[in-house]
């Protein structure tokens, strides 16, 4: 599924990478993406504030005036590549969630998708979880809101559903924490292990702890 | 849904708060002194500490010099260069200080007995009052820490976890606490979580506010449901109580 997103040409982890077989029309929209895959490999090896432009452009093997057409700063290229990161973990969870039999199914397949792809991307997963809420904790808080938001549809209409009392923006909190932490300890690898305590997190408010514990452990 | 404080609980709270008396140290003391030399030179030190506290909460840390520092502390800069390497030496010392004195009032009101419910509702207690006492401190521990780079950024996961193993003793009190490997970062992730948004919104006089949810929060992974409603409802009566 990851190696699939690749070669369908989304987000690049490795600037520069190219396939042997580059298709003759590779335009500003593969440039783009590259300078942006730069950028965050940039910002996890130095932080935001370290990074410059110079490096950015050497990494993603293009010229500064190059960097110019497409960006206007750095700043404009960090949220840019916070904004498309972003983007492709909502699909991929949106993805992964249709067509599951239940709400709890299809977080724990949604959940699955995302750490997948957060362990594949560990440059732009530090961009996006670390980076990010020092510099602007908008687009996090933005996303964080969508997804209880889906989530809470999906649960409204789930009959025996005990709703707890743990707040669901404070569960967001909790997951992003952990793989945070997870992330800067350099372990991003090993972020699909966490799945059972990240489906615990996620199902506490809307099922509560004994429902949601027992679905983080089953299949254990 | 996350609980906001209602318009009285604000107004009954802010105005009477004091920041803690360890805090009154980094108020950036003022006029000139008649003191022996070593105590100069102490009092240069935790003059430069308080200014990059002061100047970063208010500038950011990345646009802070040197010379900034310099000017709000009223020190020179041979004397900046005989404390610390550079900026970030200084910015790292004071978060150290600072970091050192929240964690022994935290582990102070941790370690008064009690039941371990108890225990940690008062454990976290100190920790919101501390936030909620000095926005700038708050600012700078929380956000401008994560601005600094590698080391900073090292030694705050650090803390972080130091902070989240304390809890983990909660596995030896509650019997039926789940065996999840990080169940300690769970619980504690919703507090820092909340502490954080609130911090970068600037709105830490809320904090102490909300105690009763986060009392709830942090337990609920240990103790279950209706334990932690429990406990829920003890630090609403806690909280009132002043």
């Amino acid at each position: 599924m990851v190696a699939m997103r690749h070669e369908s040409g989304s987000i690049r982890e490795e600037p520069g990478v190219l396939a042997p077989s580059v298709p003759w029309d590779i335009g500003a929209q593969s440039q783009r993406q590259r300078i942006l895959g730069a950028m965050a490999k940039s910002c996890a090896d130095k932080s935001f504030p370290r990074a410059t432009i110079a490096d950015i452009v050497e990494r993603a093997h293009i010229s500064r005036a190059t960097f110019y057409k497409h960006f206007e700063n750095k700043r404009e290229c960090f949220d840019a590549a916070v904004e498309a990161f972003l983007a492709e973990l909502a699909a991929t969870a949106v993805e992964a969630h249709s067509g599951a039999d239940s709400p709890a199914e299809a977080l724990r397949g949604a959940i699955a998708a995302v750490l997948d792809l957060l362990a594949a991307r560990p440059a732009y997963a530090k961009l996006a979880l670390i980076e990010t809420p020092v510099i602007d904790p908008a687009p996090i808080g933005g996303y964080r809101d969508a997804v209880v938001e889906a989530l809470e549809a999906d649960w409204k209409s789930e009959k025996g559903s005990k709703r707890s009392g743990a707040d669901a923006r404070i569960a967001f909190g909790r997951a992003q924490v952990l793989v945070a932490d997870h992330l800067a300890a350099g372990r991003a690898k090993e972020l699909p292990v966490l799945l059972p305590e990240l489906v615990y997190i996620a199902l506490l408010p809307f099922a509560g702890h004994d429902d949601a514990l027992k679905h983080a452990t089953q299949g254990r | 849904m996350t609980a906001s404080p209602s318009e009285s609980g604000r107004a009954r709270r802010s105005p009477e708060r004091e920041p803690p008396e360890d805090l009154h140290l980094w108020k950036l003391p003022r006029g000139r002194h008649g003191l022996p030399r070593e105590v100069v030179a102490q009092s240069q030190r935790e003059r430069l500490l308080a200014a990059v506290v002061r100047v970063s909460a208010a500038q950011g840390y990345q646009a802070t010099s040197v010379a900034d520092v310099l000017g709000a502390a009223g020190v020179g800069r041979e004397s900046f260069y005989k404390h610390f390497k550079d900026k970030e030496d200084c910015f790292i010392a004071a978060n150290d200080a600072l970091l050192g004195a929240l964690e022994e009032r935290v582990t102070e009101a941790y370690e008064t007995p009690g039941s371990w419910p108890d225990r940690v509702r008062n454990g976290l207690a100190v920790t919101l009052e501390w936030f909620a006492a000095d926005p700038d401190i708050a600012r700078v521990m929380m956000i401008e820490m994560g601005t600094v780079g590698p080391i900073a950024s090292d030694r705050f996961r650090v803390t972080f976890r130091r902070f989240i193993a304390l809890l983990d003793d909660g596995r030896e009190f509650i019997e039926s606490a789940p065996d999840l490997p990080n169940l300690a970062s769970i619980a504690g992730g919703a507090v820092f979580a909340r502490v954080y948004e609130e911090v970068a919104l600037g709105s830490v006089a809320e904090l102490p506010n909300l105690l009763p949810q986060l009392t709830f929060e942090l337990l609920l992974p240990y103790i279950g449901e209706d334990a932690a409603r429990e406990e829920q409802r003890k630090a609403t009566k806690e909280m009132n109580k002043f």
